[in-house]
């Protein structure tokens, strides 16, 4: 087993306040932004937020602030290596630019979504969603 | 700093929130509690697709509604210095134990505490010195008290006036 991941305390979020993170809201927006604080039901505080979209091969940063984002809609957060956050791949365009394709995609993930739904719920009797409508 | 107590010292500032299902409300807090429920005032509401606006006096969000806030970006640090400076108001205020008359300082509370201290051990030395040679007893207290409290006030002014202000005193 490679991660021997240490309990302390019970899992907790000290260790990765007044870092930069990654934070994934449900609604599938990519938040980045330093760590300040959060409580019982993970609400975050996040510092100097930037929102990024991606499409392909490119990413476009819009800058957002502070945020107070309420845990229930958080998917995931994760720790940016500041080392590493630069290599990325990819290549930046403005945000404008690449807001139209970013919304496109959204759209045509929703339809597939819904489309699979369907084919689960009338062929294998899958429930559908009620009506949370996360788009991650 | 706690997100809530964040939204707390938010009062009557200018915020954005967004509810879960895309709705927008910019508008100043006037209050909120424990569940995010918050109450906005002058309010300018976008539908989840940006092309409808209402304008709105006041309006109340249920936080179970809410997706985040957003807010200026200075409010952090804001916070943080009145923080900062309640907690240094409300520790210079404590420092006068009974009868506080002007402003308690914290070599005034040392004082004190040492003029306490060196009368409960005169008392001490007093009750022990009743049987005999009592006259030399209270004469060696009060010129040992009189020598502690000079000594050890001074010490702690010159701790006092080396250190810078809000070092802890605690007694």
């Amino acid at each position: 087993m490679d991660s021997l991941i240490p309990f302390t305390t019970s899992g907790s979020l000290v260790d990765c306040v007044d870092r930069k993170m990654l934070v994934v809201l449900r609604d599938g927006r990519k938040l980045q932004g330093v760590l300040r604080s959060y409580d019982q039901f993970a609400n975050l505080v996040l510092e100097d937020t930037v929102e990024r979209i991606y499409h392909q091969d490119v990413f476009a940063e819009l800058k957002r602030g502070l945020f107070l984002i309420r845990g229930e809609n958080v998917v995931l957060l994760g720790e940016i290596d500041l080392d590493q956050e630069d290599d990325v791949p990819l290549r930046q365009v403005d945000w404008a630019v690449l807001e139209p394709y970013h919304r496109q995609e959204i759209i045509d993930k929703k339809h597939r979504d819904e489309a699979k739904a369907q084919i689960l719920y009338e062929r294998k009797g899958f429930c559908k969603e009620g009506g949370e409508g996360d788009g991650y | 700093m706690l997100p809530l107590s964040l939204l707390n010292a938010a009062q009557n500032k200018p915020m954005l929130v967004e509810l879960k299902n895309g709705e927008t409300f910019n508008g100043h807090l006037v209050n909120c509690d424990n569940f995010m429920n918050i109450t906005l005032r002058e309010v300018y509401q976008t539908n989840p697709e940006g092309d409808r606006f209402w304008k709105l006096k006041e309006c109340y969000i249920r936080g179970s509604t809410i997706k985040y806030l957003r807010v200026p970006d200075p409010l952090l640090d804001l916070v943080k210095d009145e923080q900062t400076r309640a907690r240094e108001a409300g520790r210079s205020a404590r420092g006068g134990p009974g009868g506080g008359r002007g402003t308690y300082t914290n070599h005034v509370v040392w004082a004190n505490t040492l003029t306490r201290f060196c009368y409960l051990r005169q008392r001490g030395a007093t009750k022990r010195a009743r049987c005999g040679a009592w006259w030399a007893n209270t004469w060696r207290e009060r010129a040992w008290t009189w020598r502690l409290k000079t000594t050890l006030y001074t010490s702690c002014v010159v701790r006092i006036s080396s250190s810078s202000c809000g070092s802890s005193f605690c007694l």
